[in-house]
């Protein structure tokens, strides 16, 4: 018999190969059914251009079969429901957040623009509002970088993305 | 089910039209990876690169579901034939980068409009899929619409240059709007999303300072959508499917 808690702890063992967080808290995992010795895990891409998704999916048949019981593991991606900022768990924004990565909820629905100018951010490192967006696309798919003028440090915002 | 079957099906045209787009623009553009003006720019270059590869993938994803296809046999090996972009995609920027980026602006607006349009239709997987793509694609037009407005309204170089660029692509814009020939028949809207389109690239045109005069080609107009591809197209495909067809199934 698998013990969905173990799955659960596996899973959180998964971490993002790029943020010092892993799957689970940055909400992406969005189903998990245990077949007798099968497990099906569904996972929601953050970008769908992000290199790491085989990454994070190998990692994560790995560990879920060398869960106690698992005999076989298949992963897959789904695009419902989406995945936005707002998935992020708390635990999982104090971590960005120390890192130097701002998350922000998603910036509320039906418009077809995406807003990344005008919210002012707070930065992650003086708290100063006084930010300001440096480049829409960051070292990953999903971040973008803000420059603080308030402490003249440079940090990284996960792009408020939503439909 | 067979490629074939893919290739009569008239909602798969429309989706093609904007994965093809996607694939080749992605290619070629990826040329511009350590070479764009400004560093911050590079990585925009690329990451948007890396996006329309992306994207292009998802949608061959739900096509491979659909008609029980390979995404990678959808993606290279159909003929030229069969590809559903449109030439304004391959014609060569020359590394001019006013080229390349008026190019991918007015791509970008069409793909954004078209990702709206096929996230209404009544299919779950679709929608869902088109609506994971419209934000990272308005990202895309937001920032294309951007750097158009901050070149045309700069310098009287970077004006002339910008205006050059239009003045070039212009020509071949409309093409974008050429109907398939599966879709001849079926397809409704092509004037309603062309005024669409029309109006947002006017409206950055004017806040730029430039000007252009685009039209929507006649019905029967026939040129990458209906598979009768210019030669820079051929020599681009040929380019990305070299690797396949040497080594047919590697393992990286």
């Amino acid at each position: 018999m698998v013990s969905r808690a173990h799955i659960d702890a596996a899973l959180a063992d998964v971490p993002d190969p790029e943020l010092p967080v892993s799957i689970v808290e940055l909400g992406m995992v969005c189903g998990v059914d245990i077949n007798g010795d099968d497990v099906d895990v569904k996972l929601v891409p953050t970008y769908t251009g992000c290199p790491a998704l085989p990454m994070i999916e190998r990692d994560v048949r790995a560990k879920i079969t060398a869960v106690q019981g698992v005999e076989s593991c298949t992963v897959s991606w789904c695009y419902e429901p989406a995945w936005n900022p707002d998935r992020i768990t708390e635990p999982g924004r104090e971590k960005l957040r120390a890192h130097g990565v701002t998350t922000t909820g998603c910036c509320g629905g039906g418009q077809s623009t995406v807003e990344l100018t005008t919210s002012a951010l707070a930065c992650p490192y003086c708290g100063s509002s006084d930010t300001r967006l440096d480049s829409a696309f960051g070292p990953t798919r999903c971040r973008s970088i803000y420059f603080c003028d308030g402490c003249r440090n440079q940090f990284e915002h996960i792009k408020p993305v939503t439909s | 089910m067979t490629m074939q079957d893919m290739l009569n099906d008239p909602l798969a045209n429309i989706i093609l039209m904007h994965a093809d787009d996607k694939l080749m623009l992605g290619h070629i553009q990826s040329d511009w990876t350590g070479l764009a003006p400004i560093l911050e720019e590079d990585i925009a270059a690329s990451s948007m690169s890396q996006d329309d590869l992306s994207h292009a993938l998802v949608l061959y994803e739900y096509l491979g579901k659909r008609f029980d296809l390979g995404t990678d046999d959808i993606a290279f090996e159909r003929d030229a034939i069969n590809y559903r972009c449109c030439d304004l995609i391959t014609t060569p920027d020359e590394f001019d980068w006013a080229v390349a980026l008026t190019k991918r602006w007015l791509v970008a607006t069409f793909t954004a409009l078209g990702l709206d349009r096929l996230a209404t239709i009544d299919d779950g997987d679709l929608a869902a899929r088109c609506k994971r793509l419209i934000p990272e694609q308005a990202i895309h037009v937001t920032h294309l619409t951007a750097w158009m407005i901050r070149l045309g309204s700069g310098t009287d170089e970077s004006k002339a240059r910008m205006q050059t660029a239009v003045d070039t692509l212009s020509a071949s814009a409309g093409m974008m709007f050429e109907v398939p020939e599966s879709l001849v028949e079926t397809y409704c809207g092509r004037d309603e999303l062309f005024t669409q389109w029309h109006t947002a690239i006017m409206d950055t045109l004017t806040q730029a300072g430039l000007s252009a005069t685009i039209t929507l080609p006649e019905n029967s107009a026939v040129g990458g959508r209906r598979g009768v591809h210019a030669d820079h197209f051929t020599q681009q495909q040929s380019e990305m499917t070299e690797v396949r067809r040497t080594e047919p199934a590697p393992a990286w």
